[in-house]
This record gives structure tokens, C-alpha cells and sequence, in this order.
């Protein structure tokens, strides 16, 4: 599904070229969980903005689905958001001016979907993460973890393929990051293709797959 | 979705008090502003037009190219109606009218009150009946047909008419003018409205003037510049064609070869009544002002969304993460700054009414105006409020919704700089210059109104009384002084035929040693003896009038301008000729202002009269100072006593140079941009307080750091204020210029020099403002304990 070749990351400063990634090869399965590993600064984030398309790598090939998505336009871009990736973050970023509702139901908005079917998938979520009591409540009301799962639920609502979460348990004690790891797991089961970002040894062996990435290099395939 | 906007909006408004709060008071404020001057132009515009013939009519004027500077005169000879006006087969209709009073501006005739008392009125007209075929003057009384065409008849105005019968009908009955002349009221009309720039409280037929005027040999009189002459063109006839016919009336006429007739339409009379542009320049420079009040709130709204963004930036980031497009999260920016520039306008027109009494005050006027009942106007601030909301909207919706999600989901907005902050660099200095200009505009204007007001006027215009009369009996003037002079209160008594800013008689004279064809037209006025006394009129060359030199009243005393332009070396005893007679000058007076000190000092000539006091005359009376209270009751006591049956009412001098449209002008002036000024000052304030705010937001954990290593308070007080200092110095640079221009754009014959002392002021006043309004956070960041900050995470 996903195909990077050759990806390097860098910026040029006056006397010299600092690499962020350097020649990172990299193919995901459809269905795949994979963690990257890696210490502070080693590109990690990096990496998944740029499988992310939210940044764009300065050489090298990435292809989706067989498709090259590197010269994407703005409208493209914003299509493969809607329809085809979720994001987790480790802050949530979830919208503080919005309730628990309306945090999940925002990209069904974006990408057109009826009121009347909205109101059904955000419902089902919601039962699903048994946050049905807390649904008008602000996300400065709710503890970490549950924030998190409303960040997940409003990744997973639009039905993504490809699920993007970057620390997703960075900032939560361990049994609130379990929690978290087991829905995602469960997601995974489901078919869904996850990427995550961890530094988390434990969290980590979650993923079918490990890589790990050193100032830049992925140093075990 | 557009409920989930709305939301989104209101929440965010909770979410920001304070800036939701100053962003839309600034534009509230704005707006009123520019609402309050828009009724204001509406309303000077206004004038005139409730005439259904408004287009067709016009006021034959007389250009005299003779006078420096030229003189566009609103008067006219009454031969205009009666030998150049009424062949043309361009002209409906004709109308001659003169004011009753004889056109010494606030004075007025005498109605004899229902209990006996006297009423002083103005505004009163000679007028044809044609005046009800050429404007629109609803009869409440009385037939259009016969209203004035009838010898000793008159035509109340609905007020006046109440005043003198206030029960029943006015027509039929009689009224007394000047105690003297009996006069039938023909008809009653409803009041002028306030923005008519003729407004007759009565008129009296014409055909009364061949009577009680000069008699009919009046409507040949070619010199006599002392008519209105209004005409009605045809529909469709050219103006143009009108002026070209009339042009050369004076050809053949002695003296006055260098005049002019020329068409004066009715829509400039109350813009510019004698073909000048000062209130136009004045109505341009307070349109200025008001637009660049709009502005100012634009930019203060510009500068606060876009700090205010910063807040939203991290919404930014998550929405396009999950999917929304740059171009949505634009519109969406936009509506809402649309949205909030419609709220801010219609809370603007609340206070634009509520304000209304307040710009009357600032206006010395009686508005009786309601914004809502312009629907035009309602349309076309709506408009404006649409290209406002807009064009504040478009350039924050650009750069917010362009944000970088991955740099601002991390925080990194402001790591580099970028153009949204050089952007509001430029808006803060914008903003500054405005305010600048603004400061420095009132300033001048301030100093230009103290200048006018108490510029030395050449004569001493304290303790002086005045008062016009129209004496029936021929009185010899000693015996009206000698009485007066018996009370102590009273130190000099004079009269005259003007007074200095009352009264003003034209006329050509030539002068011994000047070309044979030299003419320059002067203010004539006829003095006894005691006028130069009274008035202080210090003397250059020679002497006053004596009694001692019977000769004198052959005799003629000019002023320093006249000897310039005569450029005698020995005035004394030179002549100067006026309607062919000759008379030698004995003296020269010291410049002194007869008109307004907006105008140049005319060349002005006095000549004695026969100090037998007979027709209208104004008499003057100079009082010790302290005996104000006393002087006004024992002048007229005693004026009463000696002439009885004629009415008069002693007035204070300050009264008539008050009266002055010049004065009136430049006081509405300073008042208006000292209002401008403040409320500037006041929407820069708020934006500045905004934007440091948000300055101060940003860095509070660069503050912290710097502490933590070791910055002083003083230190940190600097850094973040200097930038402030920095956009003040461009602000300078910009807005002194500006003021200096309008500075030079200002009407008016003399002006103070330009002062620095103004603009260090302005430019003191505006750094401190600055400053104090920054102080506030500053210092509460640079003395706040830096874990504090660093813990800011």
C-alpha cells in the first residue's frame, strides 16, 4: 500500500545540509501495524507527516496504492485527509471549543456526510468507546485518556484506511496508554492499516512490525 | 453545518472576551463616527432640494473683477428683473427680492406684540409674488395668486404669525412695522424647513417698496447691488447659454464696467453662497477625517484578528488535518469577520442616534434627524459596512487559514517571523501616522481658532454697544450723546452708516496720481466725529474729523491698505474721486479688521456725515468697563426717551463678531476634529493595548528565559517597547507631512505660522499615550516571577 523510496529529509543552513531522514526505504502492507522506534530527533515524527502528506520529503519516491502522491494538489490533498487517513496525536488536539459530539462529528462534516448519518456514525462510536455519558461535555472536562479515545474515535469515524498516530499514548499513565493500545489493537483486527510513532518499548511490541530510526537512518528492517 | 458555525463563532467569542470585546467596540466606534458625519453630509447636502424646482433654479450673482480678490457677490441691482431678466426666452420666471432689514447681518424690523411690546425679527424679504412659482412654499392661509401682489400687504410665516394673532386667523388683519407702517396680512406659509438656505420669516409685496422704499425709479438702478434676483430657467435650457447672453449688462454702465451677472444654481447656495470653496474644503477635510476613523478601525481590527489568531492557530492546524480545505476554513474567516462588521454597525446606528444631541452641541445646530428614517443612506452605510467587513477580512482569513498545520500543531507559528508580522508592522505604523495626523490636525486648528479669535482687530471691540435704528424724525446727534454722556457708565457715543463686521457699503473710487482708467472698488462708510474715538482707531498720517475744519465734510480719511494701494508717499492732502466728486484725504487709520480676520483688510474709506442722525443708522456706544450691567438699561432709557417712536434694541458687540460665518465656521471646525481627535486616539489606544496584549502573550516565555539569565526588569521593559518606539518614528515621518499639507489647504486670508511647538506636542503626546498603554503588560510580564512563565508549557 505504501511504497517510500529513497526519502531524505533536509535543511539547508549556511554552511551545511542537516538531514533530518536520510535514504529511508520503507513498504506497508494493507493491514499492517507498524511502530517506529527511535530516540528524540531521530525523524520519527517526520516520517509519519510526510506518510501523513502533511509534509513533504525534500528527495526520494512515495507512492500510495501504486499511485505517486508527491505532487499532489491542494485539493487532492485535502481528498486523501477525508477519505483515506486518520490522525492521533500525543496532545489530542482536540478542538477545546468543542463538545465531545461535535470534536467526532467535524470530518463527516468535511466530507459532506448527511446530518442524519452523521448523527448514526457518531452515535455508534460513542457506544463503541462507551462515552455515550460524556458526549456534550468539553475536552477540557475529560481525563487524558478519555480524550485520547475521542481523538481516536474522531480519526476512525470517517472510516479510514489508514489510521496515523503519532505518540498516541505520550502523554498518559500506563493502565490510560493499554487502554488506548487495546482499542487500536482491535482497530487493527478490524482490517484497518495503523502506523504509530512510540517511544514506548512496551507499546511498541503492539505494532506487527518494528522499525527503528537513528538521526535519520533506519537502522533494522 | 451553518448551525456548527454559528456555534463555533459564539464559543469563540466566550472563548475571548477581551479581544471579541475591543475588536467590536473599535468597530462600533468606527462606524458611529462615520455614521454621525454621513448624516451630516446627508444633511448639508440636503439643502434646498425639498423645491420640486430644485434644478431649474438659479440666483443671478454679480462677479465684480474688479476687487481683490475678486468679489462674487450673492446681491444684484434691481434693474437685473426689470432690463435683463425678463426678455430672455430661457426664463419661466422672475423674482426680486431684498432683505428687509437692509442687509446688516443680525439685525432685523420691529412687530408690535399683541400686548404692546416690541419684536425684533429677521430674515425678512421685499419679494414678488413669483417667490410661490419658483419655490416650494405651502400656503396655510391666503391664495398663491394674490399672496404679494398687492401694495401695503404681507405674508407671515406660520411662526411669526403665531407670535402676533394667537388665536384665530391671521389674514385680513393688520400689523405694525417700525411702530410706522401699517401692513394687511395677505397670507400665511408654513415655515421654511431648517435646511432651506432662504428662510423669510415674513415678506413684504413689492409693490409696498415703491411706497416705503426709494420709490419706483428703484427698477432702473443699475448700482444699487443690494437685490436677490432669482430666476426659474425652462426645462432643458442651458445655463451656459443663459450667462453668455447676460454677460455684458454692464457695459454702459459708469464705473461698474468690470462687473459681471453670472447664474448661481440653488444647489451650490448653501455649499458655497458666494462661489467660494471654504466650506467645501472644510466639509473635505472633516470627510477626511471621518473616513480615516473607518480605516483605523479596519487596520484595528486587522491587527487584532490577526494576533488573535494565534489563539485559533492550533484549531487551524487540527481542522485541515481532519480534512477541511484552505478555501473552506477562508470563507469561514471571512463570514465571520462579515458577520461581525454587520453586528458592529447595527449596534453603531443605536449610538449614532443616541449621539445625535452631542454632534448637534459639537455643531452649534438643531438636527432634527433620525438615522432610521434615510432609507437611502441605511442602504449605503449597510454597503460600506459590507466592503468593510470584507476587505478586513480578506487578508487575516488569507494568512490564517495558509497556516502550516505540522508547524503550528507544534507550536512554531512565530519561530520565523514570516510576512503576517512585517504585514502588522505596517498596520501599526498606518495606524500611528493616522492618529498623528489626526493630533496634529486639531492642534492646528485649535491654534488657528485662538489665533482668529483673539488676533488684535485694530480697534476695541470690549464695551461696546450697538444698536441699529431707522430714525424718523430728524434728530441732531449732540443731543442723543450729550444725554448719554451725562451718565458716568457711558465714555463715548458714536454713528455711522456700518460698524466693523455689521454692514458693508461697496462703491469705485479713483485716486490723484493713478492711471486715468485705475478704479478700485472699496468699503465706504459715513462717520461723525466720535467713530474713530469710540472704535480706538489709532491714526498713521494726519487727523480725525474735527468740527474745527468746516471743510471736513468735503473731506475723506482712508486706512493703510488704501495707501498702499494708491502707493502715496504724502497722503495728506491728496485725493481720491468717487462717483465724480473729489474729495482730499486729512488722515490715515492703522489697519483694523472691518470684516472677519478670514477675509483680507479691504481698502476702506470713511467720510464725514452731517452728525444729524435721520434714516438707518447704527449707533455705538463704548462703556466704562464694570458697568456692564448698567450701561445696556441706561442707553436705551434714554435712546427711548428721545426718540420714541422708533424701535430699537442695543446689542453687545461680542453678539455681532460671534455672528460671524467665519468665526462659526472655524469654531464648528476645531470642535468637530477635537472630537475626531479623541475618538482616534481612543480606537488607536484600544488597538495598541490589543496588539501588546498579544506581544506580550507570545513572549512571555522568551521573558521568562531572559530572567532566568539574568535581564534586568528595565532591560526587559526595553525590549519590548522598542519596537513600539521604532513604528512611532515612521508614524512621524509620515503623518507631520500630512497635517502640514492640510495646514496649507486651509481657507482663510491669514494664518499663524506653522509652529514646531505643534508637533512636538503632538508627538510627545502621542509616544506617552503609547507608552502608558503598553506599560501595563509590560511591566506586569518583566517583573512577574519567571517560573511562572517557563512553566508555560
Amino acid at each position: 500500500m505504501i511504497n517510500l523510496t529513497g526519502i531524505d529529509k533536509y535543511y539547508d543552513s549556511k554552511f551545511q545540509r542537516s538531514f533530518v531522514l536520510k535514504g529511508i526505504n520503507l513498504h506497508v502492507k494493507e493491514g499492517e501495524f507498524l511502530s517506529i522506534m527511535g530516540p528524540s530527533g531521530s525523524g520519527k515524527s517526520t516520517l509519519l507527516n510526510i506518510i501523513g502528506l502533511l509534509d513533504k520529503p525534500s528527495e526520494g519516491q512515495y507512492t500510495l496504492f501504486d499511485k505517486s502522491v508527491l505532487d499532489l494538489k491542494e485539493k487532492e490533498m485535502v481528498d486523501y485527509h477525508r477519505h483515506f487517513m486518520g490522525f492521533i496525536f500525543q496532545a489530542y488536539h482536540l478542538i477545546e471549543d468543542m463538545t465531545v459530539v461535535e470534536n467526532i462529528e467535524t470530518p463527516l462534516i468535511y466530507k459532506g456526510v448527511k446530518s442524519r448519518d452523521r448523527k448514526a456514525m457518531v452515535a455508534d462510536l460513542l457506544d463503541r468507546f462507551s462515552m455515550v455519558a460524556k458526549k456534550d461535555l468539553f475536552p477540557q472536562q475529560l481525563s487524558g485518556g478519555q480524550q485520547q479515545l475521542v481523538g481516536i474515535a474522531r480519526a476512525i469515524v470517517g472510516k479510514p484506511k489508514l489510521l496515523l498516530a503519532d505518540e498516541p499514548t505520550g502523554n498518559l499513565h500506563s493502565s490510560q496508554g493499554e487502554m488506548i493500545m487495546g482499542v487500536l489493537d482491535e482497530l487493527n483486527k478490524e482490517g484497518m492499516t495503523i502506523i504509530q510513532v512510540t517511544h514506548n518499548e512496551r507499546f511498541a511490541e503492539f505494532g506487527k512490525r518494528i522499525i527503528r530510526l537513528e538521526d535519520g537512518y533506519l537502522s533494522k528492517l | 453545518m451553518i448551525r456548527h458555525f454559528f456555534i463555533n463563532m459564539f464559543r469563540n467569542i466566550r472563548h475571548n472576551k477581551v479581544f471579541t470585546l475591543i475588536n467590536l467596540g473599535n468597530l462600533v466606534v468606527g462606524f458611529a463616527v462615520f455614521i454621525l458625519f454621513s448624516v451630516l453630509v446627508d444633511y448639508e447636502l440636503s439643502y434646498d432640494k425639498f423645491n420640486t424646482n430644485y434644478e431649474q433654479i438659479y440666483r443671478v450673482q454679480t462677479r465684480q473683477e474688479d476687487s481683490y480678490p475678486i468679489n462674487y457677490c450673492t446681491y444684484s441691482p434691481p434693474a437685473y428683473r426689470y432690463h435683463l431678466l425678463s426678455d430672455l426666452p430661457e426664463v419661466e420666471k422672475v423674482l426680486l427680492m431684498r432683505e428687509v432689514s437692509g442687509g446688516a447681518h443680525g439685525s432685523g424690523q420691529f412687530f408690535t406684540l399683541p400686548d404692546g411690546s416690541q419684536l425684533n425679527e429677521q430674515d425678512g424679504y421685499w419679494s414678488e409674488n413669483t417667490i410661490f412659482d419658483i419655490f416650494t412654499v405651502p400656503l396655510i392661509e391666503g391664495s398663491k395668486q394674490n399672496a404679494l401682489t398687492e401694495p401695503n400687504t404681507i405674508a407671515l410665516s406660520e411662526t411669526l404669525a403665531k407670535k402676533l394673532f394667537p388665536t384665530g386667523s391671521a389674514t385680513g388683519k393688520l400689523v405694525t412695522i417700525g411702530k410706522h407702517y401699517p401692513l394687511t396680512v395677505s397670507a400665511v406659509y408654513a415655515d421654511f424647513p431648517l435646511n432651506s438656505s432662504l428662510r423669510p420669516t415674513y415678506m413684504v409685496s413689492m409693490p409696498t417698496y415703491d411706497i416705503l422704499g426709494d420709490g419706483p425709479q428703484y427698477r432702473d438702478n443699475w448700482r444699487q447691488i443690494q437685490f436677490d434676483n432669482f430666476i426659474l430657467l425652462k426645462k432643458g435650457a442651458d445655463p451656459e447659454q443663459v450667462n453668455a447672453k447676460i454677460r455684458d449688462a454692464f457695459k454702459n454702465i459708469k464705473d461698474y464696467e468690470k462687473s459681471f451677472p453670472y447664474l448661481h444654481p440653488l444647489s451650490k447656495h448653501h455649499i458655497s453662497p458666494n462661489s467660494q470653496g471654504d466650506m467645501l474644503i472644510g466639509l473635505a477635510i472633516l470627510s477626511l477625517a471621518a473616513v480615516l476613523v473607518l480605516i483605523l478601525a479596519c487596520v484595528n481590527y486587522v491587527n487584532l484578528s490577526l494576533a488573535n489568531s494565534t489563539q485559533r492557530s492550533k484549531e487551524i492546524g487540527i481542522k485541515k488535518v481532519i480534512g477541511s480545505s484552505q478555501r473552506f476554513l477562508a470563507y469561514q474567516f471571512l463570514a465571520e469577520t462579515v458577520l461581525h462588521t454587520l453586528f458592529a454597525t447595527l449596534v453603531a446606528l443605536f449610538v449614532a442616534q443616541a449621539a445625535l444631541p452631542l454632534l448637534n452641541r459639537i455643531m452649534e445646530k438643531n438636527f432634527d434627524l433620525s438615522i432610521w428614517s434615510n432609507g437611502t443612506m441605511l442602504g449605503l452605510i449597510l454597503l460600506v459596512s459590507l466592503l468593510v467587513g470584507v476587505l478586513s477580512g480578506l487578508y487575516p482569513a488569507l494568512v490564517i487559514s495558509a497556516y502550516n498545520p505540522v508547524k503550528v500543531l507544534k507550536g512554531k507559528l512565530f519561530s520565523n517571523g514570516g510576512t503576517s508580522f512585517s504585514v502588522k508592522k505596517v498596520l501599526v505604523v498606518a495606524q500611528f501616522s493616522i492618529s498623528l495626523f489626526m493630533l496634529l490636525v486639531s492642534f492646528i486648528l485649535y491654534g488657528h481658532v485662538n489665533f482668529i479669535l483673539n488676533k488684535d482687530l485694530g480697534f476695541a471691540s470690549k464695551n461696546i454697544l450697538y444698536t441699529e435704528i431707522n430714525v424718523h424724525d430728524t434728530t441732531d446727534f449732540e443731543t442723543i450723546k450729550n444725554r448719554m454722556l451725562q451718565h458716568s457708565e457711558i465714555s463715548d457715543v458714536a454713528f455711522s452708516s456700518t460698524i466693523p463686521f455689521i454692514g458693508n457699503i461697496g462703491g469705485y473710487i479713483s485716486w490723484e496720481d493713478g492711471a486715468p482708467d485705475d478704479r478700485v472698488m472699496v468699503s465706504r462708510n459715513y462717520v461723525n466725529y466720535d467713530f474713530i474715538p469710540t472704535y480706538n482707531l489709532k491714526m498713521v498720517y494726519g487727523r480725525n474729523f474735527s468740527r474745527e475744519y468746516p471743510a471736513d465734510n468735503q473731506a475723506c480719511i482712508i486706512n493703510e491698505t488704501a495707501l498702499k494701494v494708491f502707493g502715496w508717499k504724502d497722503p495728506v492732502g491728496k485725493r481720491i474721486t468717487l462717483y465724480g466728486r473729489a474729495y482730499p484725504v486729512i488722515g490715515v487709520v492703522k489697519d483694523f479688521h472691518p470684516y472677519s480676520v478670514h477675509n483680507l483688510i479691504p481698502t476702506y474709506v470713511m467720510f464725514l456725515n452731517s452728525n444729524v442722525i435721520s434714516g438707518s443708522s447704527l449707533i455705538s456706544v463704548r462703556y466704562t468697563s464694570g458697568s456692564e450691567a448698567n450701561a445696556k438699561t441706561i442707553v436705551t432709557r434714554e435712546l427711548e426717551d428721545i426718540l420714541p417712536n422708533d424701535p430699537f434694541e442695543f446689542k453687545d458687540f461680542g453678539v455681532a463678531f460671534y455672528l460671524d460665518y467665519a468665526i462659526g465656521f472655524w469654531q464648528t471646525m476645531k470642535r468637530m476634529f477635537i472630537f475626531f481627535a479623541v475618538v482616534t486616539l481612543f480606537i488607536s489606544t484600544i488597538g495598541l493595548f490589543g496588539l501588546i496584549l498579544f506581544t506580550v502573550r507570545r513572549r512571555t516565555k522568551e521573558i521568562g528565559v531572559r530572567k532566568v539569565l539574568g535581564s534586568s526588569i528595565i532591560t526587559v521593559y526595553w525590549q519590548l517597547s522598542s519596537e513600539v518606539i521604532y513604528m512611532l518614528g515612521f508614524a512621524v515621518i509620515l503623518g507631520c507631512p500630512a497635517a502640514m499639507v492640510i495646514y496649507k489647504a486651509m481657507p482663510g486670508a491669514y494664518k499663524e505660522p506653522l509652529s514646531a511647538l505643534v508637533f512636538v506636542a503632538g508627538i510627545l503626546l502621542i509616544a506617552v499615550i503609547a507608552q502608558l498603554t503598553i506599560s501595563y503588560h509590560v511591566l506586569k510580564v518583566a517583573v512577574s516571577n519567571p517560573v511562572e512563565a517557563l512553566r508555560y508549557e
